[in-house]
């Protein structure tokens, strides 16, 4: 039964950080109607940020988001900008691609940079533990968990509360009646690619304590990001969050039951089951 | 004899009804003009009958067969084919081989369907365009274009879904002269049509639907004539 | 679509007369090329060439004409790959039985991506492409008794190829990889020519212009999409266990990975889509420039110049690093070519030389 518990938590915590990843993804659908496939790329130039911040500054990984944030925004609002811009109206085939290209350039850059060896980024927490009811639970995953709640709960009163926010989410909603109503829909596609791939660093620096770091890390994150938003509904914030979660317990779920090396697995089948019995997410209402 | 028989039609999305317990009749050989103010389900209608939706309730019989749950590419073998109010060239083909596509419907051999398409390009009148791209012909020739492939399926019954929309006075003219010249080739025709006088002209009897439901039915005459009628659609139209 | 504004699509009729007499020149020139030049690397640019072709070619198929974005060709490239390297290293089954097992698996892979991708549409199908050909990886990664994990295979030793007990090629050079890629790049033609110039090639079409339109004019639109994708599958497959046999070494990554899927669109969207010098185009530019990283003709390019010294700190660098990043090739032209030629580096320059002609005129 501890197992049982001890991989539900730990499920529940790596699937904070998996939500801040789909929500990011989320919100560019949401707003552009465009797949990023570049977002685990982005997420891995946030870890190797907060990596060097860590190496080069001696920044904890914890407090380097406060710098990590603002540079992956202007980062993924110049994205936007150049490159997505240009492919608004593009097919969706062709849209995909180019992200898909901009993802190779930035593992590839960094690859360049850095070389494909494994970084890891170990600080004097990174590998203990604090026991609760006879839990243990990974320090560095607890500590990145509460900033995931603090983030998605600010998250949640931006989207809710301030103007930007209601209208980030009319726009995702209709973007032309969005526009009718005098919403300036450019700049708020630039605002959500930048608040997608600030989003995206987060996640990064967030597991940069607790993973490896190299080039070609992003795919998988990709992957599982894809699944989180198709799993909550793409273009549902609310959906992301829990889908987030739930990837996480069934790969933590999967990797105790079944095996490590099929925990992944679990979670493509899971997909490829809502793709084709709930396409519109298990939340949601039909988008397609 | 009818060619077309709509029962109690019904489609329902979620709560909404789009089209309630419509019924009626499309004779052999007639124009059956179909109108309403929009909104009013006439797509929706057409939608249904060719298999693009399965009728909530009802039953669609076309020359004595239940053509409820077929797919449109069934229907279309079965001798029903459609057009589309936006129209839906093959950009990227060249016109002949848009035109092609319908033919292949019923052959297999390019040869065949390259003389079928070539016979329907006549009748439209674009044999001189036949190897330009569909996708910059402008918006008269794509209508036209759209009539030929679908003539090129070999249609027993045409659903026409507002072929003149945006079209300007002698392309719809032109238009007018096809749907005559196509009836007189014994092809039944269903007609989703937003000018008036055209649809009285063309019509041999007429479905009005308003709010998903038949308001009336009868000859172009009695339609204009019918104070329903005249309250629910032509009012607003006239206004 | 209306900067294209209906130009005549059938007005290259003297070009189209010398195509025939052109590609037997070329073929010719291809099938004496092993007896003029020798040097092994030249033979093995050449193969990878053949290899690049075969791969667009076969996408091609599907993607390019169907218009079915498959961003998981790499489950039928690895079921080839897998297939035929297992029964030759583990049951000694020559490859060229091989082949046909290879083809039949992929048959079967394509089926179940069929019946499941196919019922979705757009981005949908690219995901359900990606997560099929994922737990196909994965799967090999895990299933460690069957194939070996993600130690990969090698291949110890290919048994000759002989007909009626006489050896035809003991394979100890690559002239016989080169004649095999050869056979296969002339084979996917051929039958990428047969697709195009028959009905399935029409439906192909109208299928990716337009689901709904040709829906209506009585395509069946789940029926034709598995043919296209279970034709693309075999010439995949038989890439796949081309290259397997002819590397001679295969791992989950380096045949099931996405990557491989990747550059396999790739290959036909820098060419151009849907016509058969598309795929060829786009190997004529990806594999130099990509092998020129690879084997640091760039590096040496960058040095000749002098903005860079070799021995440097940057230049050290570049040597050591630049090789290992070929694939930034890759992403640079997709970014280019989707951004400022989305018909591809073929409708690029059929833009161009039509253009001047207007201007001449």
């Amino acid at each position: 039964m501890i197992v049982f518990f001890q991989s539900l938590l730990s499920g529940v915590l790596i699937g904070g950080v998996y939500a801040l990843i789909g929500i990011g993804l989320t919100i560019i659908f949401g707003v552009m109607r465009i797949i990023n496939f570049a977002h685990g790329d982005i997420m891995m130039i946030g870890m190797y940020l907060t990596y060097n911040l860590f190496a080069m500054a001696g920044i904890d990984p914890f407090l380097s988001i406060a710098i990590t944030i603002p540079i992956m925004f202007v980062f993924g609002a110049l994205l936007q900008k150049l490159f997505i811009n240009r492919v608004l109206n593009a097919l969706p085939q062709n849209q995909i691609l180019l992200t898909i290209g901009l993802g190779l350039i930035m593992s590839n850059t960094m690859m360049l940079i850095y070389t494909s060896d494994y970084k890891i980024l170990s600080t004097s927490y990174s590998s203990s533990s604090v026991k609760l009811f006879g839990i243990s639970i990974s320090e560095p995953l607890a500590i990145s968990f509460v900033i995931t709640a603090a983030i998605t709960a600010l998250l949640y009163w931006f989207f809710l509360k301030t103007d930007t926010g209601q209208a980030i989410r009319a726009t995702a909603q209709d973007r032309e009646a969005a526009q009718l109503m005098g919403i300036n829909v450019k700049r708020m596609s630039i605002i959500a690619f930048g608040l997608g791939a600030a989003l995206a660093g987060t996640a990064g620096a967030l597991i940069s304590p607790t993973y490896y770091i190299f080039p070609q890390i992003g795919s998988i994150f990709t992957l599982k990001a894809f699944v989180i938003t198709v799993l909550g509904g793409m273009g549902s914030i609310l959906g992301a969050t829990l889908g987030g979660v739930i990837i996480g317990v069934a790969e933590s779920m999967g990797a105790v039951y079944i095996s490590s090396g099929w925990k992944d697995v679990v979670v493509f089948v899971l997909f490829l089951l809502v793709l084709l019995f709930k396409p519109a997410g298990l939340l949601g209402k039909s988008r397609m | 004899m009818a060619i077309l028989e709509i029962k109690n039609v019904s489609k329902f999305f979620g709560g909404l009804a789009a089209n309630a317990d419509v019924s009626f009749e499309v004779a052999q050989g007639s124009i059956m003009g179909l109108i309403g103010p929009n909104g009013a389900g006439k797509t929706t209608l057409f939608n249904c009958i060719t298999g693009y939706y399965e009728p909530s309730r009802g039953e669609v019989i076309f020359k004595g067969n239940r053509m409820n749950g077929l797919q449109p590419d069934r229907v279309c073998k079965l001798g029903m084919a459609r057009t589309w109010q936006k129209v839906r060239p093959l950009a990227k083909m060249s016109v002949l081989d848009n035109v092609m596509v319908g033919a292949l419907c019923r052959t297999n051999s390019l040869k065949a369907a390259r003389e079928i398409a070539m016979e329907q390009l006549q009748v439209v009148r674009m044999d001189g365009k036949a190897a330009f791209l569909a996708g910059g012909l402008p918006i008269g020739e794509r209508k036209k274009l759209e009539m030929a492939r679908v003539l090129a399926t070999k249609p027993e019954l045409l659903l026409l879904d507002e072929v003149m929309g945006g079209l300007n006075q002698s392309e719809s003219e032109e238009i007018v002269l096809l749907i005559l010249d196509i009836k007189s080739r014994g092809i039944t025709q269903m007609v989703i049509e937003h000018d008036m006088k055209t649809i009285m002209r063309i019509s041999d009897r007429i479905v009005v639907l308003t709010s998903g439901e038949k308001l009336t039915e009868g000859t172009p005459q009695e339609v204009v004539s019918n104070q329903a009628v005249i309250d629910a659609y032509l009012g607003e139209s006239h206004s | 679509m209306k900067d294209t504004s209906a130009k005549n699509v059938h007005g290259k009729a003297g070009f189209k007369s010398a195509e025939p007499i052109v590609t037997l020149l070329v073929l010719a020139g291809l099938a004496l090329f092993p007896t003029l030049v020798s040097s092994p690397y030249s033979l093995h640019l050449m193969i990878l060439l053949f290899l690049s072709i075969i791969m667009g070619q076969s996408w091609n198929i599907v993607g390019g004409y169907a218009g079915q974005y498959s961003v998981g060709h790499a489950a039928y490239f690895g079921a080839g790959a897998y297939t035929t390297m297992l029964l030759m290293q583990q049951w000694k089954i020559a490859p060229w039985y091989g082949v046909w097992a290879g083809m039949a698996v992929a048959v079967v892979v394509a089926l179940v991506v069929g019946s499941i991708c196919f019922r979705l549409r757009g981005p949908y199908f690219v995901l359900a492409s990606i997560a099929v050909a994922e737990i196909l990886r994965l799967s090999t990664m895990n299933l460690k008794d069957l194939t070996n994990g993600a130690e990969g295979i090698l291949a110890t030793e290919i048994p000759p190829l002989t007909i009626a007990g006489k050896v035809i090629t003991d394979f100890s050079t690559k002239v016989p990889f080169y004649y095999i890629g050869l056979g296969l790049v002339v084979l996917t033609i051929v039958v990428t020519f047969l697709v195009q110039h028959s009905k399935l090639g029409y439906y192909f079409q109208a299928i990716r212009e337009d689901q709904d339109a040709a829906h209506s004019l009585g395509i069946n639109l789940t029926f034709h999409k598995n043919i296209a994708l279970i034709v693309s599958a075999l010439l995949t497959s038989l890439a796949g266990s081309f290259y397997a046999i002819y590397i001679g070494f295969i791992d989950p990554p380096t045949v099931l990975g996405l990557d491989i899927s990747v550059q396999i669109v790739l290959i036909c969207i820098i060419g151009g889509i849907g016509t058969i010098y598309g795929p060829v185009v786009g190997s004529l530019v990806l594999v130099p420039l990509s092998e020129a990283l690879r084997s640091n003709i760039i590096a040496e390019a960058i040095f000749a110049t002098g903005a860079v010294s070799p021995t440097s700190g940057v230049g050290v660098f570049l040597k050591e690093n630049l090789a290992h990043a070929h694939a930034l090739i890759y992403g640079v032209l997709v970014v280019v070519v989707i951004l400022f030629m989305p018909d591809g580096v073929l409708g690029f320059v059929r833009k161009l030389t039509t253009k001047r002609k207007g201007e001449r005129s």
